[in-house]
């Protein structure tokens, strides 16, 4: 008789094989065609600030991690995510305090005091960005960002050029191919459409982002867009600029799709996605912001815990809500 | 181990194994020196036993503990008891463990003690709950519930296992007279089978209703079978039971067959056993055998911190002692090499809803276990469904953080039966 100690514990015993670290690091792959494009556009700043903003993020963790004696949780790659993302909206001349400032409140006030990765309520991404756009609002003009630089094309940032100059000399600056193509003015991470669509596909294909919150958050662009086109197309561009500029695909592949903030019934997946993306073009033609992305996915992710609740009938067991 | 895919647009899909189209003949097990019989009473120090280290007793004498016992054991050979003493299971409800000495003539086959057996259920659940199979008997003669369906399982309800699908093929026949036997003495009118759809046995079955189940996993687990066959939905919290269906595995069927012609017991249990590299063996062992006799036979060591799962890999248990004996309703015994355990993690609910969209029940899963980690059953139950989960163990399986929370789900209706049954 062999008294070998066996090892017991609950079903089921296999498992999928996937894991946060998986994740987090898909995503990030995914995001990379966009990041490289913008340091090849945007030059060797622009990797200085991804750098800085990523190994910050995990920094913070790390720091919070210790002060608050909680296991070191930045090998789920969750706070690297967060400052990838986070350098991708920022433009390549960021000084570096205002990186290492945003990734603070991304992590810290964004994640950790809400009990860390799962239980924040907002992107935290986008509420450091939010705060910096609130606070030094200066930065993030990006026709001023890259007055000194020399490109091969219309150097304005689409969106601010759509809100002060019009539909009409916009359709002149920006043909639909240069958005597509990255040839625009904006954040490192947002301007390479093609990237950004590859990088979701892929993430989509791999079940790492919810594809239901893509495709309604895409659709509210392009339905609410046109909407505003059709009733007066002299005050109001078409959807493709809504689209290609700003954070738009951005928002729709990466931050609209973030986990913990955003609904997973597929009901609330739809209007969470939709309503969000219609928010965006109404701030951008009826609101004072230029691109309001980052505070329409911020105020859904607001409302996703209501609209949540809208979810199937279990088995054998009435819901009231359903 | 079933590795998530690729490309996961849609759900993985976990298929049940089909038995091989011409299965060799199992290995039989030799009967071990010493077997192991549990009786699902714990001891009781007040009361004066019935039996005691030392007794005699034969093939196929009824064991009970104290005199006015409901539960019994039917010894599978005739030698000694060797030891009394308590077993606790994974959940820590604990049981009779009797290690009966072998002192069985192996030249001469002994002849096993035969039933008084009467045309009644009453008979039947004397002396023929331990047959291998385990026919629900206690259930169908409880005066609690009325059933009116009986649902005979010629497929496997574990990933892996192909123990029922193996009887279905070798004793169609057998089956066929087991229901007959399971007619007369239920009295129940409806007698249903389930074989898998991809099985080419058919024919002379009037009378008894076949349902091919699919397979892919949950479908052959009864609340499913209810739902897709029976248009039956099993209301949250409640059994088959009590919808006055019961389930009875195909070689529970065989074996009453057998029992009924014979008036007396068969002790020998057909085992699918999975190795640490996913080969698969068949295996006949008689009911009581340890484990490690089994593993030893086909050549698996069973080492330092490996796993050893009984009842397949999704709604099993682990064993911490390989002399774990050979139960009456053990189909599969898997053995997992310690270097391909999953890891479970004390990570949170990360709201990627993965559980959400393979629940076959609806359940909110992400939602549900915020509160089961919270202990709050109470909530849980009433606003969250932990009653509806069929427990198939699919949303721990797939889970991004790695939560066991197939366990959090068992521990939670566990503790809730506990507070209902204080109030």
């Amino acid at each position: 008789m062999n008294n070998n100690k066996l090892t017991v514990s609950h079903a089921p015993f296999w498992h999928d094989g996937d894991g946060l670290f998986k994740m987090n690091l898909n995503i990030m792959i995914a995001a990379l065609p966009a990041v490289i494009f913008g340091i090849l556009q945007f030059g060797i700043p622009a990797l200085g600030v991804i750098a800085l903003s990523l190994s910050s993020a995990m920094a913070w963790e790390l720091i919070m991690n210790v002060i608050s004696k909680k296991k070191i949780s930045i090998g789920d790659l969750d706070s690297a995510l967060i400052g990838l993302l986070f350098g991708m909206m920022l433009p390549a001349t960021s000084p570096w305090w205002l990186v290492i400032t945003g990734t603070f409140v991304a992590v810290v006030i964004g994640k950790i005091i809400f009990g860390g990765i799962g239980a924040n309520p907002f992107n935290p991404a986008l509420i450091g960005m939010s705060f910096l756009m609130l606070s030094w609002k200066a930065f993030f003009d990006f026709d001023a960002a890259y007055i000194n630089y020399e490109f091969d094309f219309t150097a304005l940032a689409p969106l601010a050029a759509l809100k002060f100059q019009g539909p009409a000399a916009v359709a002149e600056f920006f043909p639909l191919s240069d958005l597509i193509m990255g040839k625009q003015v904006g954040a490192i991470g947002s301007t390479f459409g093609i990237g950004l669509i590859l990088g979701g596909i892929y993430l989509i294909l791999r079940g790492y982002i919810r594809w239901e919150i893509t495709v309604s958050f895409i659709a509210g662009i392009i339905v609410t867009a046109l909407c505003f086109n059709l009733a007066n197309p002299d005050a109001y561009a078409g959807p493709m600029i809504h689209l290609f500029a700003g954070y738009t695909l951005l928002g729709a592949f990466f931050l609209a799709t973030e986990n913990s903030s955003s609904p997973a019934n597929r009901i609330p997946m739809f209007l969470y996605g939709f309503f969000a993306a219609v928010m965006i073009i109404l701030m951008r033609n009826v609101g004072v912001y230029e691109d309001g992305t980052v505070l329409a996915i911020l105020l859904f992710n607001l409302v996703n815990p209501l609209i949540d609740n809208i979810r199937p009938k279990a088995l054998g067991k009435g819901v009231t809500n359903a | 181990m079933i590795k998530r895919s690729f490309f996961t647009l849609s759900q993985p899909r976990l298929i049940y194994d089909s038995v091989e189209p011409d299965p060799k003949e199992p290995e039989s097990i030799p009967i071990p020196p010493n077997l192991i019989l549990l009786i699902n009473e714990p001891m009781d120090n007040t009361k004066q036993a019935l039996i005691k280290k030392g007794d005699a007793v034969k093939k196929g004498e009824k064991l009970c503990l104290y005199n006015n016992s409901n539960e019994y054991t039917i010894s599978p050979i005739a030698g000694t008891i060797d030891d009394i003493d308590t077993f606790l299971d994974d959940f820590g409800n604990s049981s009779t463990r009797l290690v009966i000495k072998n002192e069985q003539d192996p030249e001469s086959e002994a002849d096993s003690e035969t039933f008084d057996l009467k045309d009644d259920l009453a008979s039947a659940d004397q002396y023929l709950r331990t047959l291998p199979g385990a026919p629900p008997l206690k259930n169908l003669a409880s005066d609690d519930v009325k059933i009116n369906t009986i649902v005979i399982t010629c497929t496997d309800t574990d990933l892996l296992s192909t123990t029922r699908q193996y009887v279905m093929h070798k004793f169609w026949e057998m089956i066929k007279e087991g229901a007959q036997v399971l007619k007369t003495i239920t009295k129940v009118p409806k007698i249903c089978i389930t074989i898998p759809e991809n099985s080419s046995i058919q024919g002379g079955l009037d009378s008894i209703l076949v349902f091919k189940t699919s397979l892919e996993y949950p479908s052959n687990l009864p609340a499913m079978v209810l739902k897709d066959h029976l248009d039956m939905i099993l209301p949250a919290g409640k059994t088959p039971e009590d919808m006055g269906v019961c389930f009875i595995s195909a070689e529970a069927a065989v074996s009453l067959g057998k029992a009924y012609k014979t008036k007396s017991a068969n002790f020998e249990k057909l085992l699918t056993v999975i190795g640490k590299k996913g080969a698969q063996y068949r295996v006949r062992a008689t009911i009581g055998t340890p484990l490690d006799k089994i593993l030893k036979t086909v050549t698996i060591s069973a080492n330092e911190q490996d796993r050893i799962v009984i009842g397949g890999p999704m709604k099993g248990f682990s064993t911490y002692t390989s002399q774990h004996p050979v139960q009456p309703d053990m189909d599969i015994v898997m053995i997992q090499d310690k270097n391909s355990i999953p890891e479970v993690s004390d990570d949170p609910c990360i709201n990627c809803g993965k559980c959400l969209r393979i629940c076959p029940t609806n359940v909110p899963v992400n939602v549900l276990v915020r509160y089961l980690e919270a202990d709050q059953y109470d909530e849980a139950a009433d606003r969250y469904d932990l009653d509806s989960c069929i427990e198939c163990g699919l949303c721990a399986y797939v889970c991004t953080a790695k939560i066991p929370l197939f366990q959090y789900i068992r521990l939670g209706k566990h503790e809730l039966l506990k507070l209902r049954a204080d109030v």
